[in-house]
């Protein structure tokens, strides 16, 4: 068709798209993927474990801290009830989780729309933004965490929440700047060249460049969202209502001289679902960032 | 005829740490219908800037466009309202970059940039998009098209890119195509590609294209008429076969001198040694004083040129800013020292 030269030929090539060559760089990483079959492992017992160990986790199946492995068919013990230790586990293994992603996305949500906006128009709204980011990020976490917990009264809902609204400022931070190097490069001008308005630029433009951090972050936030809500019940903050693990290291704590499993064997859990959390999260880190691929 | 683009006194600003600064002041310059503008200049001379102005795209913050006018086909836009300015970007103003690298978004397919281009100007379905997608990388020369489109901006060649970027800028048909040094990341023989290109473009939808270049040589081939800027203004104007005989200002016959041309006729070389530099850098814009901003750098310099700037106005065939216009130095001296 072209009168012109034709421009070389190149090998016809496969298209990959840039996420899926991040994924199969994440497959070469062995901790990453480690951390990937952990957390599936976790969360297929956390699904279905309870068609292999039946059982109401509020009833009271022997006496009261029983040591694991002391009677058959109460495997992990019990606790300062005599309720079975597993079955709790199984069943507080979703909220803890459901609470993690829940208040990771909140963070992710608040942070992507109070850095997108900070970055992206500059001037007075990314001052004002800051501020109030930078307001947010002196309060001390887990106090400002308490305070709102015990103003809404405890429930899943409102640790999420409130986990949520202490979380956001470092992602905010992580948003706006990725926001600000972007918008400086020469295809967001091309972008806007061809007739593309703020909205398109801001989400079809620079967000999706932006993200590879952000999901790292995102990632990394679910680890220490977990870790957020086993403290708050701790403290005897958490959802009274819902089994957690957290609220059965809180519960029992008082018992840890006698008994050390009612304690322990949540924390056991809590450690391995953050530690394959933070694998699978540094594994994206390292796929998305081409600076530590290896070629 | 009615010039298609036309900017008239414009005067565009900065707000920087040294304070405001004038990026651009009195440009003033027609493109007409089907005809190809060079503005030619050296880095941080206000090209790239007159260009954005002509889309309305000087950023801003930091910059502002102070005073003149922009008109597109008659239509005053310097202030046009941010839907209007939308409708002419890609639609009938259309602009390529001089990075085929960066210029494209890394994570969509080329396929998808293109037709997000068509999808933003016209009203049509997302498939048959994809079929003007696959003629227009056709009509750029990108063998196997259908295949491409479907390619990521990584996987293909400088040229290929820069290849791309065309056939973005004139799926709607645009009147006015500016292309910011479109070939300078590119090796040569690409350049030379993208010129025969850019030529079949315009011989093909009669578009008019602005080409912005530090390239004399690149003037030579591809332009009709030509703008010669220098610190923020114009300096020499006129039809470019004129100005590359007959160059009036010093800082023209600098760049003329620059271009390695094998066989240049031994009339204009003797006017100049054979590869000439300009001596200096272009003096930072907050410390322009009152006279000539080329006098520093200019062998012709004398008192006037020190304390009195130049206008542009007709001298000798075509506008020129210059006290001098034209003038020779005595034989023996010589204007890189």
């Amino acid at each position: 068709m072209s009168q012109t030269s034709t421009a070389t030929s190149q090998p016809a090539l496969e298209a990959i798209s840039p996420m899926r060559e991040a994924w199969s760089q994440f497959l070469r990483n062995r901790p990453a993927v480690f951390g990937l079959i952990l957390l599936t492992v976790i969360v297929a017992f956390v699904l279905y474990g309870r068609y292999i160990f039946d059982g109401d986790p509020y009833r009271i199946v022997w006496g009261p801290l029983t040591a694991p492995g002391a009677r058959e068919g109460i495997y992990l013990g019990t606790d300062f009830l005599g309720r079975d230790i597993l079955t709790n586990l199984l069943k507080g293994g979703a909220p803890t989780m459901a609470v993690g992603v829940s208040a990771a996305l909140l963070t992710v949500v608040i942070g992507i729309a109070v850095g997108a906006t900070a970055g992206y128009f500059g001037g007075w709204m990314d001052d004002l933004l800051m501020r109030l980011t930078e307001f947010f990020q002196v309060l001390p976490a887990l106090l400002f965490a308490m305070v709102l917990v015990t103003l809404f009264s405890p429930s899943l809902f409102t640790i999420s929440f409130a986990i949520g609204i202490v979380s956001w400022p470092p992602t905010a931070r992580l948003t706006r700047a990725e926001f600000l190097r972007i918008r400086e490069l020469e295809y967001v001008t091309a972008a806007r060249s061809i007739g593309a308005g703020n909205g398109r630029i801001i989400w079809r433009v620079i967000l999706p460049n932006a993200l590879p951090p952000l999901i790292v972050s995102a990632t990394l936030t679910i680890g220490v969202a977990i870790l957020f809500e086993a403290g708050l019940s701790f403290l005897g903050l958490g959802d009274p209502n819902s089994i957690s693990w957290g609220l059965m290291i809180g519960q029992n704590r008082n018992f840890l001289l006698e008994a050390w499993w009612p304690v322990a064997i949540p924390g056991i859990a809590i450690f391995l679902t953050v530690f394959a959390v933070s694998l699978v999260g540094d594994g994206l880190n390292d796929a998305f960032n081409p600076k530590l691929r290896s070629r | 005829m009615t010039p298609l683009m036309s900017l008239r006194d414009l005067r565009v600003e900065f707000d920087t740490r040294h304070g405001r600064v004038t990026a651009l002041s009195s440009i003033s310059l027609d493109v007409r219908p089907g005809e190809t503008l060079g503005i030619v200049g050296e880095s941080g001379c206000g090209k790239s800037i007159t260009a954005l102005a002509m889309m309305g795209l000087v950023p801003n913050p930091p910059g502002h466009v102070t005073d003149g006018r922009i008109e597109f086909n008659g239509e005053d836009i310097t202030n046009a309202p941010a839907k209007r300015l939308r409708q002419l970007r890609g639609g009938d103003i259309a602009m390529i970059f001089q990075e085929p690298m960066t210029s494209l978004n890394p994570v969509f397919t080329v396929g998808d940039q293109i037709a997000e281009s068509i999808l933003l100007h016209q009203n049509i379905s997302r498939a048959n998009a994809e079929m003007q997608v696959v003629e227009l990388l056709d009509t750029v020369g990108i063998p196997e098209p259908e295949a491409r489109s479907k390619s990521y901006p990584h996987q293909l060649s400088g040229g290929m890119r820069q290849r791309v970027m065309i056939a973005m800028a004139i799926s709607c048909r645009p009147k006015l195509l500016i292309a910011d040094e479109p070939t300078t990341a590119l090796d040569v023989t690409v350049q030379a590609q993208i010129f025969d290109l850019m030529r079949d473009i315009q011989a093909k939808f009669g578009v008019a294209i602005v080409l912005i270049t530090h390239d004399m040589g690149a003037i030579a081939e591809m332009t009709d008429r030509v703008a010669v800027m220098y610190a923020g203004r114009i300096i020499e104007q006129g039809d470019s076969d004129k100005i590359l005989d007959n160059p009036l200002h010093p800082y023209t016959r600098g760049l003329i001198g620059c271009i390695p041309v094998l066989g240049r006729e031994a009339a204009s070389t003797d006017r100049l040694p054979p590869l000439a530099e300009i001596p200096g850098v272009v003096p930072p814009l907050h410390l322009l004083g009152e006279g000539c901003a080329f006098a520093e750098r200019c062998a012709l310099a004398d008192a006037t040129c020190r304390s009195m700037r130049p206008p542009l106005e007709d001298k000798k065939g075509h506008p020129v800013a210059c006290h001098h216009p034209g003038e020779v130095l005595a034989p023996g001296a010589e204007v890189s020292v």
